[in-house]
């Protein structure tokens, strides 16, 4: 963002260009991602439920199928609430982002282009999780079944996800946003010279 | 010879692929305390299993998380005052295996003998194991997000030759 509007903000920001020191989005992507896709692989071993049943009984670990139907959901559940926090930070940090210019990502793409993709994308992500949580919740209310075609669509979803934390990945990793040694070293400042 | 495979992120692939892995130990440790805690208190077994079962999913992915993440701390730039906190985490990655799989088969063995109950004690130690887990998370935020490790701008301004 244009850094006379972000001095407006009246933020003490560090080095990294934050008002604190490790950003929080990457943070809570961990939860949004580990509980979605985890939510969605629960739900798909629900559904092939006879195909294991001996897997797990060779393993010697009780298994009900219920059980891993009442994974997907809740999981999904906590991934759609923690969700809105991933998006709401990640607005904030990708408002506060001050990338290079000049750089092309491994994907032939700038800066500009990756935080948009990656902010829209976002958004949208954030309405399919909703969705799919409002869908999935509908399906354990009147039916006690999970359809097929929710399941087509979460794995169709875990890609997505994919592209998109690569895109979020590249932010960080190739543009250097908010790292505060990347930043050091833009301004010719060693690194070393952080606290350890 | 090695040095020819590595990317500008100093890895043989793409981007780096511990901090992916990690997604399911700490959503799931989180996740599990979570469930516990709402089940202990409302009394229901469903959140008990929706528990025992994530936390399996994190015994299973804290040892690849912990494969891989010696593979990129083994390539990462490490520059002096970097030292400090990869040890650190790297001695905490290794107790937090041993505590999550220590967890988990307590946790198998109270669901195969009292299915309905969990006792206080579990709770108390997972309390700790979630605390150990927010300060490994600070830890490996601080060398990727601070000290830049496989961060692009960071691994070539490192390359020999060039300072610091």
């Amino acid at each position: 963002m244009n850094s006379q509007l972000i001095e407006q903000l009246r933020l003490r920001l560090g080095a990294n260009g934050l008002p604190y020191e490790i950003p929080m989005h990457p943070k809570l992507v961990h939860l949004t991602l580990g509980l979605f896709i985890i939510a969605i692989l629960f739900d798909i071993a629900g559904a092939i439920f006879p195909i294991e049943r001996p897997i797990f009984k060779f393993l010697g670990l009780t298994a009900i199928r219920s059980s891993f139907f009442d994974v997907g959901w809740y999981n999904l559940l906590g991934a759609a609430v923690v969700t809105f926090f991933t998006v709401g930070f990640g607005f904030f940090e990708l408002l506060l982002a001050n990338p290079p210019v000049n750089q092309k990502s491994d994907w032939g793409l700038n800066a500009s282009w990756t935080m948009l993709l990656h902010g829209l994308g976002g958004v949208v992500l954030l309405g399919a999780i909703v969705a799919m949580t409002v869908w999935r919740g509908w399906q354990r209310y009147h039916s006690r079944q999970v359809q097929w075609s929710y399941l087509l669509v979460g794995m169709a979803m875990l890609g997505l996800l994919y592209v998109h934390g690569t895109l979020g990945g590249q932010l960080g990793g190739e543009f250097g946003i908010h790292v505060t040694a990347a930043k050091l070293i833009q301004e010719g400042i060693n690194p070393n010279w952080l606290p350890k | 010879m090695l040095a020819l495979m590595l990317n500008s992120k100093g890895l043989p692939y793409s981007d780096p692929i511990h901090p992916i892995i990690v997604h399911f130990v700490i959503a799931m440790v989180f996740f599990s305390f979570f469930c516990d805690v709402v089940g202990y208190f409302s009394r229901n077994v469903r959140f008990l299993e929706v528990s025992f079962w994530n936390m399996l999913v994190a015994a299973i992915a804290i040892f690849v998380a912990i494969i891989v993440g010696q593979l990129e701390a083994g390539l990462a730039q490490v520059y002096p005052a970097v030292q400090p906190t990869l040890n650190f985490h790297t001695v905490m990655g290794w107790s937090l295996g041993a505590f999550v799989a220590g967890m988990t088969a307590w946790r198998f063995v109270i669901r195969n003998r009292h299915p309905q109950k969990l006792p206080p004690a579990y709770l108390g130690v997972a309390t700790v194991l979630v605390c150990l887990v927010f300060l490994q998370v600070y830890l490996g935020s601080k060398l990727f997000w601070v000290y830049g490790l496989h961060v692009k701008p960071v691994v070539e301004a490192m390359q020999p030759g060039i300072s610091p």
